[in-house]
């Protein structure tokens, strides 16, 4: 009796196999790494953890006397003032910039249509960026605090008047500020990426942001201020004391809460409109 | 053709931008080992077709065949055997063209020795360390054609790549596409609205117009249907006078100038008889030729048409 037999498919017919998502994840990261080379996002990050040191260092270089009493340890108020400056205005603004840079490498290289025609998953690209905007907004801040405490010791050689040589500061509470600040700019980022990646105008999201930090500085008052991401910033400066002794409070502040709340939100929608997005 | 037989395969593929809609059934048939030439004027439909391939765009309704599998179920997979190039190459201006392969190439989990192999391909060994934004559209154009090389893929989609290249630039893809195809066993799908392109490379044609498809096949077939319109013109004295003396031969002529008659050509025997009812009648030959549409001709008219496949 003859057996019916089906041919063998072609050589070309065999499925290759897929690259596991943390394989197209690690591949993602390395080529958006490649990417930032010669870019200003870096140069951003350094000078987004620099400047408020710097202004800072003047205005105690040049007005310290001012602004510390004699005899007393001037570290926290100078940790205090420097955290102030920073936190309220210009680490939301530096993020809004930063998202906007990042998104705009993709956009004016027409790169999108050319990403996803390769074998990663939109997922893999999506996480990528958000985890290289992480990882540059947490360098931004840990400079900030690293560069802060240097100009500190440097003020202790250039104005020892000032006792910053004689005083000192706790890294602990420090270190927790900048917990309670890396949490509370969350919201913000997931907010901006998202609309860096939708907007393909560096406008837009620039505007979403200034408008946000704008109205968020304007409405800090207001009693339901923390569920708006973008005072968060400035809301978790309620956790810093410093008068003689530089403390911190270890809770996890409502405006925290509100901004994890958006980041999850943000970067959820996100990538539903990266998924469900048509390609340019 | 049977459908395993075919490397690239779409059925009923339909689109639609809002309510607008764009594709109308396409089904295309890509033979392995092809050129298949992807013809159309330009807004036919051509790039959102190669959209739909990639999986950049979803379709309304329909199905993207590649290598056998569904696209829509396998994409990652499938893309990393396909390499492309649509319309205008994503270029990272900042990045010079070595580290724009290279942001690919680590994309793509490709070993390192391959982004100096396609930067070789395509000429551009010695400008690897220029900004892309000091590129010219040509060396831009190339550059595409390097990262759409970089993983040696078993596909290879184009569009319109010769956009911006010089004649030289033209003839040397040329050249590539078909060692591609004759050494390498590539099977290319290739776009481009100009006909004189295609039909120097192409093994297989497809002509889409107003998002339909309206002639598909090979080559040959695309030439077979050429010889179907063939014309047989008489250049005379007088057409008049040539018509009047024999009318039974020269019924269906045309009259395309005083001395000019163009008539349906059938076979070769119609010429002989035509030509000794002339001299027996004693009217002049100046000229007794076939005339075929040209490829572009025919191209046109498969275009200025609307009858879908």
């Amino acid at each position: 009796m003859k057996t019916l037999t089906t041919p063998p498919p072609p050589h070309w017919a065999t499925l290759p196999a897929a690259p596991g998502a943390l394989t197209q994840l690690r591949r993602c990261l390395a080529a958006d790494y490649g990417k930032l080379y010669r870019t200003p996002a870096l140069w951003l990050a350094l000078a987004g953890g620099a400047l408020p040191v710097l202004l800072n260092f003047c205005i105690f270089y040049f007005k310290g006397e001012y602004l510390v009493k004699p005899g007393q340890n001037p570290w926290p108020h100078y940790v205090t003032m420097s955290w102030q400056t920073a936190s309220a205005f210009l680490l939301p603004l530096f993020v809004v910039l930063l998202t906007g840079l990042l998104a705009a490498i993709e956009h004016q290289a027409v790169g999108w249509k050319h990403v996803h025609a390769l074998p990663v998953g939109r997922g893999a690209v999506y996480v990528s960026k958000l985890l290289i905007l992480l990882q540059l907004t947490l360098l931004a801040q840990m400079l900030y605090a690293g560069l802060l405490l240097a100009a500190g010791g440097v003020l202790g050689w250039l104005r020892p008047e000032l006792g910053f040589r004689a005083g000192s500061i706790a890294l602990g509470p420090v270190g927790l500020m900048l917990g309670h600040t890396f949490l509370a700019t969350l919201g913000l980022l997931g907010i901006q990426y998202v609309a860096a990646l939708w907007w393909r105008s560096f406008v837009v999201p620039l505007a979403l942001g200034i408008g946000g930090i704008v109205t968020g500085l304007t409405l800090l008052r207001w009693e339901h201020v923390d569920v708006i991401p973008y005072a968060a910033p400035a809301r978790v400066l309620h956790a810093l004391s410093g008068k003689a002794v530089l403390t911190v409070d270890p809770a996890v502040s409502l405006a925290e809460w509100y901004s994890l709340a958006w980041f999850g939100g943000a970067v959820l929608l996100g990538y539903a409109l990266l998924r469900f997005r048509q390609s340019e | 053709m049977a459908v395993s037989d075919l490397l690239l395969e779409t059925q009923g593929l339909h689109f639609c931008f809002g309510k607008r809609p764009i594709l109308h059934d396409i089904g295309l048939q890509v033979p392995p080992g092809s050129i298949y030439g992807f013809l159309g004027p330009n807004g036919a439909g051509k790039s959102t077709t190669m959209r739909l391939l990639l999986g950049l765009l979803r379709p309304a309704a329909g199905t993207v065949q590649l290598f056998g599998h569904d696209l829509a179920r396998h994409q990652v997979a499938l893309l990393s055997r396909v390499g492309a190039l649509i319309e205008n190459p994503s270029l990272y201006g900042h990045l010079t063209g070595r580290e724009n392969v290279e942001a690919t190439r680590r994309l793509r989990g490709l070993p390192a020795h391959r982004t100096t192999e396609v930067l070789a391909l395509v000429g551009l060994s010695n400008s690897g360390g220029r900004l892309v934004k000091e590129y010219s559209l040509g060396m831009r154009q190339r550059l595409g054609l390097a990262l759409a090389l970089l993983p040696d893929p078993d596909l290879l989609l184009l569009d319109e790549p010769t956009n911006g290249l010089d004649p030289n630039g033209i003839m040397e893809m040329r050249g590539l596409l078909l060692r591609l195809r004759q050494e390498h066993g590539k099977t290319i799908l290739l776009s481009s609205h100009l006909i004189s392109e295609i039909e120097k490379v192409a093994t297989h044609v497809g002509v889409i117009q107003q998002g339909r498809l309206v002639f598909q096949g090979s080559l040959a077939a695309l030439q077979h249907r050429q010889a179907d319109q063939t014309w047989l013109v008489l250049d005379t004295a007088s057409a008049d006078t040539c018509r009047n003396l024999l009318p039974q031969l020269l019924s269906g002529a045309l009259l395309t100038g005083p001395g000019t008659l163009r008539l349906p050509f059938s076979t070769p025997d119609q010429v002989a008889t035509l030509a000794q009812a002339l001299v027996a009648a004693g009217q002049p030959i100046y000229g007794l030729r076939q005339e075929q549409p040209s490829l572009e001709d025919t191209f046109l008219q498969l275009t200025e048409t609307s009858t879908a496949l």
